[in-house]
């Protein structure tokens, strides 16, 4: 174990202070922060109606519709009031409390809007009082429905990139210290496992730093624009299953790139051994991004299953849509016994792959040697 | 003491060697503690493929290592210091960070570890350099940072593959003086040289492969006895026929005849060339370590 540790140090002090390192963290970090207070700044504040008036009363538009903002406007005469209209400085004018001006068809939200605020504002004004229709919903809760997809977006963005950097990190090392001949020297002095468990476990440390900066970050920063208040409820725990979820997608992926690596003594060997790798991480997070839009749909809920694809597809589903707690747990479980095979698979062929330096190994060569 | 028992060893055969390769066909010999062995051959002949065997780099098909008596194990190992063919450092990692992170994976305590690799570092001249990246070193220096990598943990044995190449002569003086050091408090000490000359003057043991054989191991005055000695006589301005019924051959340069032979009666040979003529020259010719070997792999 102690050989393991000291492996997993080195990684991370060495990695930490290089300068990619560093400015990656701050250009990431950058980056959330920009994004948590995009919305605010691009999306404006949702919908707004300008209406005029002419010898009319404001009707109580905003406490029917709180989500609107309403600018009124009052006009001397109607020629005032029309040409406001045609010039679209304003949607649509109320002309002595019973006509309204626009410039064509009024916007039917802001029709039927009016149309049934004026109803109840004069009902109510004859003495009649109708209680408001009470709303009650069946079906999942859609209030948070835009944040969730925002940050389920937001979430497969960061999963992947970080996934797939770590993933190549730990493919170079090891043909590093494979090309150099340094694990010869390392495996007098420690076991193959612990060799690749270390580096495995090192960069995975670098990788969650990424990953909390990221997401201190970003919920700093919601938090600051106030984008946070329309966050959905159950952030915390969110948070608690991004990062077990990453940990099981990195270590799957680490060492089944740690395996391929093992088979190349060349860096420019790397990219074509991890092809197939990369191939199903991109798999993933293709699968991943479209779920963001569908999380309930077939292909999200099977794929949330199936190891390694549910470790970027549960959490995305998780962030997208209110998922059951059973549900989280089976995949996971099926998750955990899928790391368990790549660790087993992995070590294996790492072990007799990576003190055989040359020409490309076949990896059906190495499972049979020996 | 450290025996190697009849190593062998074949390649699984590629398409230009269908049949595999025997890399090892049979090595043995033994180090005893203090001795300096050095291993010997062409290129090819099968010492890197043994040293990696010892340090368990590669598996023998057969054949066994025993160190103090017993195999040689996995634990055994962590306390032996290798010096692998290629040179493999991390070319990132500075040079004291570097040497003492190998320290701390062989177990040492992180105080004991620096300062193993201070007092190398000094001992090799590096001290300079030691906050420096390897790869912003020169060759020479890449290497004695190798050499301190080996060193490090204060090995029991050393395994040390072409320790010497590229190395200029002030280089090699400084690292064969570390290496006679560890000799001389116990370290059996085996190194792989193509500088005939070098092992010759440092080792104690001399052993020479060829095609995955050993084709000659032992004290180089061992191997100076096996071989025929060859008595050289030069003589001036002789009169003709002087070696008529002597053993041997004459060759003449100008009014110069050498007479070599491997046997006969010196003796007889003394009166006959000092009443033939001036005798210059009348000794027993030693062949060198170049010539042992040069013969042994004929």
């Amino acid at each position: 174990m102690n050989g393991l540790l000291l492996v997993a140090r080195r990684e991370v002090a060495t990695q930490i202070r290089t300068r990619a390192f560093v400015i990656g963290l701050i250009v990431t970090g950058l980056l959330v922060a920009a994004l948590s207070f995009a919305p605010k700044v691009l999306g404006g504040d949702g919908d707004t109606y300008k209406i005029g008036l002419v010898n009319s009363q404001q009707l109580p538009l905003h406490t029917a519709a709180p989500d609107i903002e309403f600018e009124w406007r009052k006009f001397a005469d109607e020629p005032a009031a029309k040409q406001a209209v045609l010039d679209g400085d304003v949607d649509a004018v109320l002309v002595d409390d019973a006509r309204v001006l626009t410039d064509g068809e009024i916007e039917t939200e802001l029709g039927v809007l009016m149309q049934s605020v004026n109803r109840e504002f004069k009902l109510g004004a004859a003495g009649v009082a109708i209680p408001p229709l009470e709303m009650q919903s069946v079906g999942a809760d859609t209030r948070y429905e835009s944040a969730r997809r925002g940050i389920a977006t937001v979430l497969v963005l960061v999963l992947f990139m970080l996934i797939i950097g770590q993933v190549v990190m730990v493919a170079m090392g090891v043909v590093e210290e494979k090309g150099s001949r340094i694990v010869e020297i390392l495996l007098s002095s420690v076991r193959p496992w612990q060799l690749l468990g270390g580096k495995i476990v090192g960069l995975g440390v670098l990788g969650m730093i990424n990953l909390v900066v990221i997401l201190a970050v970003g919920l700093g920063a919601a938090m600051a624009s106030g984008l946070a208040a329309e966050f959905p409820p159950g952030i915390p725990g969110l948070v608690a299953a991004v990062l077990a979820w990453f940990v099981l997608g990195y270590a799957f992926f680490a060492t089944l790139a740690a395996a391929f690596a093992s088979l190349v003594s060349r860096q420019e060997e790397v990219n074509s051994v991890l092809t197939p790798l990369t191939m199903v991480i991109m798999g993933t997070y293709f699968v991943s991004f479209y779920s963001t839009n569908d999380p309930t749909g077939t292909l999200a809920t099977v794929m949330s299953y199936i190891p390694p694809f549910s470790s970027m597809i549960m959490p995305v589903r998780m962030a997208a849509t209110e998922v059951p707690m059973w549900q989280v747990g089976l995949s996971m479980a099926a998750m955990v016994l899928g790391v368990l095979a790549a660790l087993a698979f992995g070590a294996k062929v790492y072990e007799r792959a990576v003190l055989r330096t040359g020409a490309r190994l076949k990896l059906g060569d190495v499972l049979r040697s020996r | 003491m450290l025996e190697i028992n009849e190593l062998r060893k074949r390649f699984a055969g590629g398409p230009d060697a269908p049949g595999g390769k025997v890399a090892l066909d049979g090595i043995g010999f033994t180090v005893r503690p203090g001795e300096m062995y050095g291993f010997v051959g062409a290129n090819g002949a099968g010492k890197t493929t043994t040293m990696r065997i010892v340090m368990g780099v590669l598996q023998a098909d057969s054949g066994s290592v025993s160190w103090q008596g017993r195999p040689l194990g996995y634990d055994d190992r962590q306390r032996f210091g290798y010096m692998p063919e290629e040179r493999g450092l991390y070319q990132k990692m500075r040079v004291a960070e570097q040497i003492e992170y190998f320290g701390r994976l062989h177990g040492m305590a992180a105080p004991v570890a620096k300062k193993a690799t201070d007092d190398l570092l000094e001992r090799l001249g590096l001290t300079e350099r030691k906050g420096e990246t390897v790869q912003a070193l020169s060759l020479g220096n890449q290497q004695r940072v190798q050499l301190a990598v080996a060193l490090v943990h204060d090995p029991e044995v050393l395994i040390l593959d072409e320790p010497f190449s590229g190395l200029d002569p002030i280089a090699v003086d400084a690292l064969a003086t570390v290496l006679q050091e560890r000799c001389r408090g116990g370290v059996p000490v085996i190194f792989s040289s193509h500088q005939l000359e070098l092992v010759e003057r440092l080792c104690d043991s001399v052993g020479i492969v060829s095609a995955g054989r050993m084709v000659a191991t032992g004290t180089v005055e061992d191997l100076r006895a096996a071989e025929s000695n060859t008595l050289r006589v030069v003589v001036r301005d002789p009169a003709p026929g002087w070696a008529d019924g002597l053993p041997g051959t004459v060759t003449v340069h100008g009014d110069r005849h050498t007479l070599r032979t491997a046997g006969g009666d010196d003796q007889e040979i003394l009166r006959r060339a000092v009443k033939a003529g001036r005798v210059e020259h009348f000794g027993v010719e030693q062949p060198t370590l170049t010539e042992i070997f040069k013969e042994a792999v004929a």
